[in-house]
């Protein structure tokens, strides 16, 4: 009798501590030790609410992420850019993509509260990904962090139909851990997150180069010269988008940074060449383009194949000359 | 005279060299994009252009099938980057999707509040958890 009483004695305890004790490293760390430039009390007031409908949570919260980077779409726009029926929610992966369609950078950021708090703190609402229940039994939800309170350890949040749902730091950890830590941000182009990573930042801007429109890609690849002025990506990068617009002078400058910066790099010589070649600037262009192919490595196929497009336009471009010369003699 | 055939053949030469399949103005054809430098090693060889392809067409149906129509399965498709396509490829149906779902049954009902109120979970917006 005594032994039963005394064996539920221990579920009960150990059901409760391994509920209870469950570890909220990050919190912990962020209070023991709070960063000197972390304001201590943050509210963004002016990012819009939109309660969501069911199953909604990716769209409304995207929306809200957009519109407070002066964004103007409606959550049922969004809601067929990144909502699958069959599925009744919205994946990660198109909350990036659905953002870039819409011209902004989208910034996957590293699994560090402090980072989301850093970034709040910098004005910016993040996206968050909570799983409200179990890992066993996941209750899947989108939520936007707008501020946070250290001194009270409560963080604030618009989730689902409520405006502003204000939960202890540490229960929000358990949530956003089980969602794996998974946060993004909203940026417009031009602008840096907080708590930018060179290698990660020109990932989302290749990303955002190849479906927004060119002038926004210009703007998030200057930003991101401004902070990293020999990064090759950006360079090349920032090339690519002028060759895309037509203006080949330009391509040809930024394509000359790259090539002075990374001496090694085959594709900033070759499309250094293409865009010498687009200004009839045969010579020069052979000159690049043989460094290329003397480099070697992934990109020389591509390099052959531009020098012998320079040397056909060449044979052609002196043929035309000398046809003109001849049909305006006499 | 023969001046006059020398400009003649030398306009009609000049007709046909530009009519010849050769492009005149260099096309982007050999302009390396922007992707190729992050991933240096993943230069597109025409075997990994078809897998692409592939797989973004499989994609594409799995998105139909979780009952998106064709144009705009076509434009989300076409908005993932290639790394993007190959995490999601034959996977549409397992990732995970928010959208909390909550088709509960009342004993977990029971365990959920329990945790809410606890601060380990946070599932009913009635609940306020204890410190």
């Amino acid at each position: 009798m005594i032994n039963y009483q005394r064996a539920r004695t221990i579920v009960g305890v150990l059901l409760l501590s391994g509920l209870y004790g469950c570890a909220t490293p990050q919190t912990q760390s962020l209070l023991a030790k709070p960063n000197q430039n972390l304001a201590s009390r943050v509210e963004l007031l002016d990012v819009p609410f939109y309660a969501q409908e069911l199953h909604q949570c990716g769209p409304a919260s995207l929306a809200m992420a957009l519109n407070a980077a002066a964004g103007q779409v409606t959550m049922d726009a969004l809601s067929e850019q990144v909502y699958l029926p069959g599925r009744e929610g919205s994946l990660q992966i198109e909350m990036l993509s659905a953002t870039r369609r819409n011209g902004y950078v989208a910034y996957l950021l590293a699994p560090q509260l402090s980072d989301v708090l850093a970034e709040v703190a910098a004005g910016r609402p993040v996206v968050v990904l909570e799983n409200l229940a179990f890992n066993w039994y996941p209750v899947w939800h989108y939520a936007v962090v707008v501020g946070y309170d250290l001194a009270r350890q409560e963080i604030i949040l618009r989730s689902g139909l409520e405006a502003r749902q204000v939960l202890p730091l540490k229960t929000f950890e358990h949530l956003w851990a089980r969602g794996g830590y998974w946060a993004m941000l909203v940026v417009l182009a031009g602008q840096l997150p907080a708590t930018a990573n060179e290698a990660d930042y020109m990932t989302a801007v290749v990303a955002l180069e190849k479906v927004s429109n060119l002038s926004r890609a210009e703007a998030a690849y200057r930003a991101g010269l401004q902070r990293w002025e020999n990064n090759l990506t950006a360079w090349i990068g920032l090339g690519n988008v002028r060759y895309a617009q037509g203006d080949m002078q330009a391509a040809e400058q930024s394509f000359r940074q790259a090539s002075i910066r990374h001496p090694d790099s085959a594709i900033a010589y070759n499309n250094l060449a293409q865009a010498l070649l687009e200004q009839q600037r045969y010579a020069e262009a052979l000159v690049a383009v043989e460094h290329a192919i003397s480099l070697g490595g992934d990109a020389q196929a591509a390099a052959f194949a531009t020098q012998a497009q320079i040397k056909n336009l060449r044979a052609k471009d002196s043929l035309v000359k000398a046809c003109c010369a001849i049909s305006t003699r006499d | 005279m023969n001046a006059k055939i020398m400009r003649m053949t030398s306009r009609m030469l000049m007709v046909s060299i530009l009519s010849l399949g050769l492009p005149f103005h260099a096309a982007n054809a050999a302009i390396i994009g922007t992707d190729k430098v992050a991933v240096a090693a993943q230069i597109h060889t025409e075997r990994e252009r078809i897998r692409s392809f592939l797989e973004r067409a499989e994609v594409r149906q799995q998105m139909q099938a979780q009952g998106i129509d064709a144009n705009s399965a076509d434009a989300r498709v076409n908005a993932l980057t290639d790394q993007e396509v190959q995490q999601v490829a034959g996977k549409l149906d397992k990732l995970t999707a928010g959208g909390d779902v909550l088709g509960i049954i009342f004993t977990i009902f029971i365990v959920l509040l329990f945790t809410d109120i606890l601060g380990v979970t946070k599932v009913f917006p009635f609940t306020r958890s204890i410190r």
